[in-house]
């Protein structure tokens, strides 16, 4: 007989169930709608709590069990990184740039969603929704601590990393990302899980995570790698999250399916806008290149995105509207962002440089239509200037759109040369975006946007200085006192990399100074 | 030599041969693991391996990563053991799916019937009773051929004659060899039952089923032992083809709707021409479906049959008439060209 029946262990789903089913209970001393208050305004129907399928059945000791394990592969590597000098291994000091980018404009997200994720996860009526929430957000605050340490051993040589909090919440360019999550902290419950676990984790996670990440490991950075692959492993978790709560919210009730579309058009947008950054570190930043964003688009957004939508046709869900405008412009976008980081490179907290000739003809061969036509004669005129001793430098900042805050330098869809301006008119003020669908979001939601706090404004306002700073005073530098406010080592931080401390440096250290330090 | 592999969370161990994939042990020992392709592209065996060494054979690279090797999956379809294993599976008892061990039959065919001008029916006599759930299917031996090929079981279960319904495929080997050369009085070896296609009578709803091409078998079959058992839920079957001359089992159904009221039946045709005299539906199945119930599909359970168009054009039109996935059973015949198809992973069963 080779049949035994030994004890029979709970199954998985019977012991999730416990967890969460049984956990739960219908309130006695308060009525639901009062205990669970944040779940009935937006117009989102829910009948029935228990037809939610748990996306994954991780019960809290296997939980702990799992993450315990990653965390101790990941320090074990990260000091190992530190005790091998894994600074000097990178491909370039110019790729430290990327990890000051992810730092400053990402990390600062994982909080975010820890703390986002924590409060839809109390909100929520269904008690699987809410446990399935909670655990991603102690994911999130996982993944927040160890990217915080495996870049503190950058910090410890680098430039641009080390008051990446303070800036999160004040630096013109990273009021991008902020914004973006802002608004989603800010919205209720289920736009919230839309947003941050459908349209962002799953929809886009990997143009976010795999340029990263990749970029990492062509670039020598293993401790980067090493923490991405580790907070990948969750990330599956958060895509089947995202696809249940798309699911579950589309069958509950038919009313739901055009609000869903709504918030699908406007965080399909907002995520999009937040990836621009992303662009151009693909296509500028990193030395040794992984594939171009064009690629990447094509392969992560057109294909799979395309197919996710194919499916979603299903329940009468079409392709978000700027969909067709993304593709448009996966040509233009890193070149149109990189330019603009460029001119404002005195005031951004990393490096800004005008690429090889090596990278230039890269970049005409990914984007042969574009490139050598739009954007290498700006960056050779740069070159050029830079070599006569005239760096350019633009001394203002520019506007930014009041919906994704990111400067408002997009062309009209229809022609690279013309740059894009949309303008709304509201309660006898003028509101300024970078394309029809930033304005779309404006106008179904004015109330809550004319509440954007634009760094640019803020500074033109005066609110960005340290306290007694007195800008009437004689010679009195503007951009210097902007940058005093947000903490900035003026002359390490920004500017070009070219003759920067970080370069310096890596070439010291790399014993390729030729007057030896 | 053989090991024992466990499985959990059923907690129950098997004897595992040489070169034996997982998948196959546990199938032979009535123990069910989701499974599609059987043969390492879709992904849907992929199991843990909690305990030994197993040799991952010839998982596709994109249906087993890298990283999930590491972190210790396999796919169930490929793997074979190089020590004793446990392994867990995401099994769940499904109370309407019962553990039939697969077996290996011997039978000779009785009789050979020309349905339509595209599919034979035909009749085997095995040696001993094949016991199987009305939709399941067997694998049967192709002479001179490596694989097996499956067929669905178009009769109701109950004792030794069986009956398959196969329909030519253009250069197709195992369809070629039952139109082409097989007689009356042949020997034929096939192994079963196997499938996850069944009904879910224990829910208790009405029941729809679609069915197109040659999709009939499990239907039928299904349909047969419903009436038998006196199932008294509403009971729909829409069926659709081509051309009248391809409406096989055609009078069946209609006799069948006859005697029993809680059975409709709604045939359609999509290239009948318009001189013919046909006065049932015209169109495609998923569309007499629609007119049919209204557009509305809430409340009951659907099964669905037939080509891989029509499936997808069934499900599409009973999600817009509000019935899910949980509701929506396919039997899915996986091969290497449908794994390249680009589908997101929103949905798991259809």
């Amino acid at each position: 007989m080779d049949m035994e029946a030994s004890k029979k262990k709970l199954g998985l789903k019977e012991r999730y169930n416990h967890l969460t089913r049984g956990l739960g209970w219908e309130t006695t001393y308060q009525p639901m709608e009062k205990v669970f208050p944040y779940t009935r305004y937006e117009g989102i129907k829910i009948h029935d709590w228990d037809k939610w399928e748990d996306p994954f059945r991780l019960t809290m000791d296997a939980y702990w069990k799992y993450q315990g394990e990653k965390e101790k592969k990941l320090y074990a590597i990260i000091d190992a990184f530190a005790q091998n000098n894994g600074h000097l291994g990178v491909s370039d000091a110019r790729y430290i740039n990327t990890l000051k980018l992810f730092i400053q404009g990402v990390s600062p997200l994982e909080y975010m969603a820890h703390r986002g994720f924590a409060h839809v996860g109390r909100q929520f009526d269904g008690v699987s929704a809410r446990i399935a929430c909670q655990m991603q957000s102690v994911d999130e605050l996982r993944h927040a601590q160890t990217q915080m340490h495996t870049v503190s051993n950058y910090n410890k040589y680098y430039n641009g990393m080390h008051s990446w909090r303070h800036w999160h919440d004040r630096v013109w360019y990273l009021s991008v990302p902020k914004s973006f999550f802002d608004d989603a902290m800010s919205a209720g419950p289920f736009e919230f899980v839309v947003a941050i676990s459908f349209a962002f984790e799953y929809v886009l996670t990997n143009l976010l995570f795999v340029p990263f990440m990749s970029g990492a490991a062509y670039n020598g950075d293993m401790a980067t790698v090493t923490f991405g692959f580790s907070a990948q492993s969750d990330e599956s978790r958060h895509m089947t999250l995202g696809l249940e709560i798309i699911k579950f919210i589309l069958e509950q009730d038919p009313g739901n399916v055009p609000i869903v579309q709504r918030w699908l058009d406007k965080w399909f947008w907002r995520g999009y806008k937040v990836l621009t950054l992303v662009s151009m570190m693909m296509d500028y930043m990193l030395p040794k290149k992984v594939m171009s964003w064009k690629e990447a688009w094509e392969i992560y957004g057109e294909q799979n995105g395309g197919a996710l939508f194919n499916d979603l046709a299903r329940y009468g869900i079409r392709k978000p509207k700027g969909w067709e405008q993304a593709s448009i412009e996966k040509d233009h976008l890193s070149h149109q962002a990189w330019s603009t980081f460029y001119n404002y490179g005195a005031a951004a907290l990393f490096h800004t440089w005008t690429p090889t000739d090596g990278e230039k003809d890269w970049l005409s061969a990914k984007y042969p239509d574009t490139f050598d036509k739009l954007y290498r004669p700006r960056f050779e005129h740069w070159e050029q200037q830079a070599k006569e001793g005239k760096r350019f430098y633009n001394g203002t900042l520019p506007m930014l759109c009041t919906t994704c805050q990111i400067p408002m330098f997009f062309t009209e869809p229809t022609d690279p040369t013309k740059i894009c301006y949309r303008e709304s008119d509201y309660k006898g003020d003028k509101y300024h975006f970078c394309s029809d669908h930033c304005k779309d979001i404006f106008d179904y939601e004015p109330e809550k946007y004319v509440q954007s706090w634009l760094p640019v404004h803020q500074i033109y306002q005066g609110n960005c200085f340290n306290p007694g700073v007195d800008p009437t005073v004689p010679g009195f530098d503007p951009l210097r006192a902007v940058l005093d406010y947000y903490h900035t080592n003026f002359g390490r931080d920004n500017f070009d990399f070219e003759g920067s401390e970080d370069q310096k440096n890596f070439a010291r250290w790399h014993g390729d100074d030729a007057g030896g330090a | 030599m053989a090991y024992r592999l466990t499985i959990e969370p059923l907690g129950e161990t098997v004897e595992v041969d040489d070169g034996q994939t997982i998948l196959d042990a546990a199938l032979r020992k009535g123990i069910y693991l989701p499974h599609a392709c059987c043969h390492g592209l879709c992904a849907t065996c992929k199991i843990d391996v909690l305990e030994g060494e197993v040799d991952h054979g010839d998982a596709s690279s994109f249906a087993l990563m890298d990283f999930e090797r590491d972190e210790g999956k396999t796919l169930a379809c490929c793997a074979t053991l190089q020590s004793d294993v446990v392994i867990s599976a995401e099994v769940e008892a499904d109370p309407d799916a019962q553990s039939i061990p697969v077996l290996d039959f011997v039978g000779k065919v009785s009789r050979l019937e020309t349905l339509t001008p595209t599919i034979k029916g035909v009749f085997i006599e095995l040696e001993q009773p094949l016991h199987f759930q009305a939709g399941q299917y067997v694998n049967l031996a192709i002479p001179g051929e490596h694989f097996a090929r499956p067929f669905s079981l178009a009769n109701a279960p109950g004792g030794s004659s069986i009956e398959l319904n196969v329909r030519i495929v253009p250069g197709g080997a195992g369809t070629g060899y039952v139109h082409n050369r097989l007689q009356v009085g042949d020997t034929v070896r096939l192994s079963g039952p196997y499938g996850r296609f069944f009904v879910r009578k224990s829910a208790q709803l009405p029941t729809i089923f679609m069915a197109g091409g040659s999709g009939l078998s499990s239907p039928r079959s299904m349909i047969h032992e419903l009436l038998k058992e006196r199932c008294a839920q509403p009971i729909t079957l829409v069926y659709g083809q081509r051309t009248k001359d391809e409406l096989y089992y055609h009078e069946e159904f209609l006799a069948l709707a006859q005697q029993n009221p809680t059975f409709t039946y709604v045939p359609a045709l999509s290239h009948e021409p318009q001189d013919s005299g046909w006065s049932g539906f015209r169109g495609f199945v998923h569309q007499a479906a629609q007119a049919h119930f209204n557009g509305d599909f809430r409340g009951h359970k659907a099964y669905l049959c037939g080509p891989p168009l029509m499936i997808d054009a069934c499900i599409t039109t009973l999600m817009q008439g509000r019935l899910f996935e949980r509701d929506i059973y396919t039997e899915k015949f996986i091969s290497s060209a449908d794994a390249q198809q680009a589908r997101s992973p929103l949905f798991k069963n259809v």
